[in-house]
């Protein structure tokens, strides 16, 4: 209806509908960039080329099931080599790249892009706190992630659980899909509290973006150097668990410790000497995983602030 | 009833006070909020929204302490800042909207009243526009609109004409004339235009150097003492003011063909008096109304280190 329309209802009329209570606001913020981020094409992408790998695998296993099938087992022993649970491991670090990207979409610019547009104080003065607000952004940007890196890896498993449990599918890794609940924690935590804590050094989404990009090509170079090093000294633990210090290697390295596995590249049955670098310490992954993902979300916590964006 | 009771309020940053010992109630209406910069006039308001903590002092607000129930307060309050501020990358409706959520509207009531709102600040055709695309005039509306979304108790509008040319002010001034008068919405207008306060608030709080400098109704703090007049002649005749103080009168000031007098006796004979000075004068009488002080004279003076004249309601 128009505004000059003879009928419209121009006077103002005081809202007398429901209120929720003045607490937890952190949620409104979480579902508001939830909303905002399946909006997005690149997300949808994104989402879906993460799963790849287990795509891949699908695909070989029904053929060379059909395969099995057509010649008999005998002649093809395949899924009796299979290593159930390390493919799991190996769709979480193919993942990794795809995540990084969900979360370069939808949340690298959350913060920096509010700072640009005074937004903290249109959330301020609403009945959120500076922890609510951080809290929102941070597990709007961690839920979208953390079923990106879960959804692909349980209908695998769902998949073979269906298909080829009768070659140990379910009874070798009984934990599998509980594991990929953990599993999926980690590479959400860590890229979320780092979008929050990076994004919230900028005033402008790109550039926190590309901050992001640098810091996560950086540490893929430096860990490509630690797995050159560990061709030459593959005993050495410190080199084992450096080679897991980066945003994908946390992730990759406490997948293998969740997953109690030293994990084996695909369609390989036994791990190859030096072709597979084995899990990385937990006394080392556990407290660097903490300390990335507080750092960020300490950096973000006293950024902002609520009384430099009045007046 | 007061909408805030603010008792002996300090802020400081560092070794700087920006409120000191500062005691106002602020009464339901439209108020006006006055200083000049750095007054602390903004940080009275973010004080009122729990955005700094008082190194002394307390209050309440909408009968919310303000040190301790800030979310309570700010569900009950809408705040349109002085700056350009919006959430990225949504329509009007969708920022509207999800600024009634955060308030804590459930999602439909909030979708139904953005809707509403934005009608009601003449935004109704652009409200499926990015908010980025938006000119000054209509970003101020959109401010205006998200304060008002969720039904507030209290607005705080901090200089709510800034950038608006001046269509856009007029607009803007009828809009908060028209929420603060007879809808129940209570104003706190900061302003540094005198004649938008003037227009759109019944009372104004005068602060300088973090203190109580004046309050009261606008007309109250206009008003000059012995109820004066000012006469507008024909043309100018000093024997009409000659005649007038012979009689007993006071003349306080004369412009061109304009004499400010303030008559002996009972206000009920001040009409009769300058009208018979007149007629001794032999001059016609063009115009007479009761003489008040612009707001700029009061302001100027509350904020004088030496007043030429007393306000009612100042703080000695």
């Amino acid at each position: 209806m128009s505004a000059t329309s003879p009928i419209a209802d121009l006077t103002y009329r005081d809202y007398d509908g429901p209120m929720n209570s003045a607490d937890h606001r952190w949620w409104a913020i979480a579902k508001m960039m939830m909303r905002m981020a399946i909006a997005r094409k690149g997300f949808w992408a994104c989402a879906l080329l993460s799963g790849w790998f287990y795509v891949v695998m699908m695909v070989v296993f029904y053929f060379v099931d059909v395969a099995q099938s057509s010649v008999g087992p005998a002649q093809i022993n395949y899924f009796k080599t299979v290593n159930w649970k390390d493919q799991f491991v190996t769709g979480m670090s193919t993942a990794q790249l795809f995540l990084f990207i969900v979360a370069l979409i939808i949340g690298i610019g959350t913060i920096a892009n509010d700072n640009r547009a005074n937004a903290l104080l249109i959330y301020l003065s609403k009945p959120c706190t500076k922890l609510d607000y951080l809290i929102g952004k941070w597990v709007g940007i961690f839920i979208p992630i953390y079923c990106v890196a879960l959804v692909p890896g349980l209908v695998f498993w769902a998949y073979i659980a269906m298909s080829f449990r009768e070659y140990g599918s379910v009874s070798s890794a009984p934990w599998v899909p509980l594991q990929l609940f953990v599993i999926s924690l980690f590479p959400a935590c860590i890229l979320a509290s780092l979008c929050v804590g990076v994004s919230s050094l900028f005033n402008q989404g790109r550039t926190a973006g590309f901050t992001l990009f640098g810091i996560y090509f950086i540490a893929n170079i430096f860990t490509k150097m630690m797995q050159g090093m560990h061709f030459v000294a593959p005993d050495n633990r410190f080199i084992t668990d450096l080679f897991y210090s980066s945003i994908d290697g946390l992730s990759f390295g406490l997948s293998k410790l969740a997953m109690f596995t030293d994990g084996s590249l695909p369609m390989v049955q036994k791990a190859q000497a030096g072709a597979e670098i084995g899990r990385p310490d937990a006394w080392f992954m556990f407290p660097a995983f903490i300390a990335v993902c507080a750092l960020s979300v300490w950096i973000a916590w006293i950024r902002i602030r609520p009384v430099e964006v009045v007046g | 009833m007061n909408v805030a009771e603010i008792h002996g309020l300090t802020v400081r940053y560092g070794a700087f006070t920006a409120l000191n010992n500062l005691s106002v109630s602020i009464p339901e209406g439209c108020i006006g909020l006055l200083g000049p910069n750095g007054a602390g006039k903004t940080t009275l308001l973010k004080t009122i929204l729990g955005f700094v903590d008082p190194a002394a002092g307390g209050g309440k607000v909408l009968g919310f302490d303000i040190a301790t129930q800030g979310k309570q307060i700010r569900q009950q309050i809408g705040l349109m800042p002085e700056q350009d501020c919006h959430i990225p990358g949504m329509t009007a409706v969708t920022f509207v909207a999800y600024a009634g959520e955060l308030a804590g509207m459930p999602k439909e009531h909030a979708l139904r009243r953005a809707h509403e709102v934005l009608e009601y600040c003449g935004l109704g055709e652009a409200r499926y526009r990015n908010v980025e695309t938006y000119s000054t005039g209509m970003k101020q509306r959109i401010k205006f609109a998200q304060a008002l979304v969720h039904g507030p108790k209290l607005l705080l509008l901090d200089e709510p004409t800034n950038g608006l040319d001046p269509r856009g002010r007029d607009e803007m001034l009828d809009l908060v004339r028209s929420v603060s008068h007879g809808k129940g919405v209570n104003v706190i207008v900061s302003s540094h235009l005198l004649p938008d306060i003037e227009r759109t608030c019944d009372e104004v709080v005068l602060v300088m150097n973090g203190q109580l400098r004046a309050s009261g109704l606008i007309s109250e703090l206009k008003k000059i003492e012995g109820h004066p007049y000012d006469v507008e002649l024909r043309e100018p005749c000093p024997g009409f003011a000659d005649i007038a103080v012979k009689n007993g009168g006071e003349l306080l000031d004369s412009r061109s063909n304009t004499y400010r007098i303030i008559a002996p006796g009972v206000r009920e004979d001040a009409v009769k008096f300058l009208l018979k000075c007149a007629n001794e004068a032999k001059v016609q009488v063009r115009g007479l109304i009761p003489a008040e002080r612009s707001l700029e004279d009061v302001f100027l003076n509350a904020i004088s280190d030496k007043p030429t004249f007393d306000i009612p309601g100042a703080e000695k």
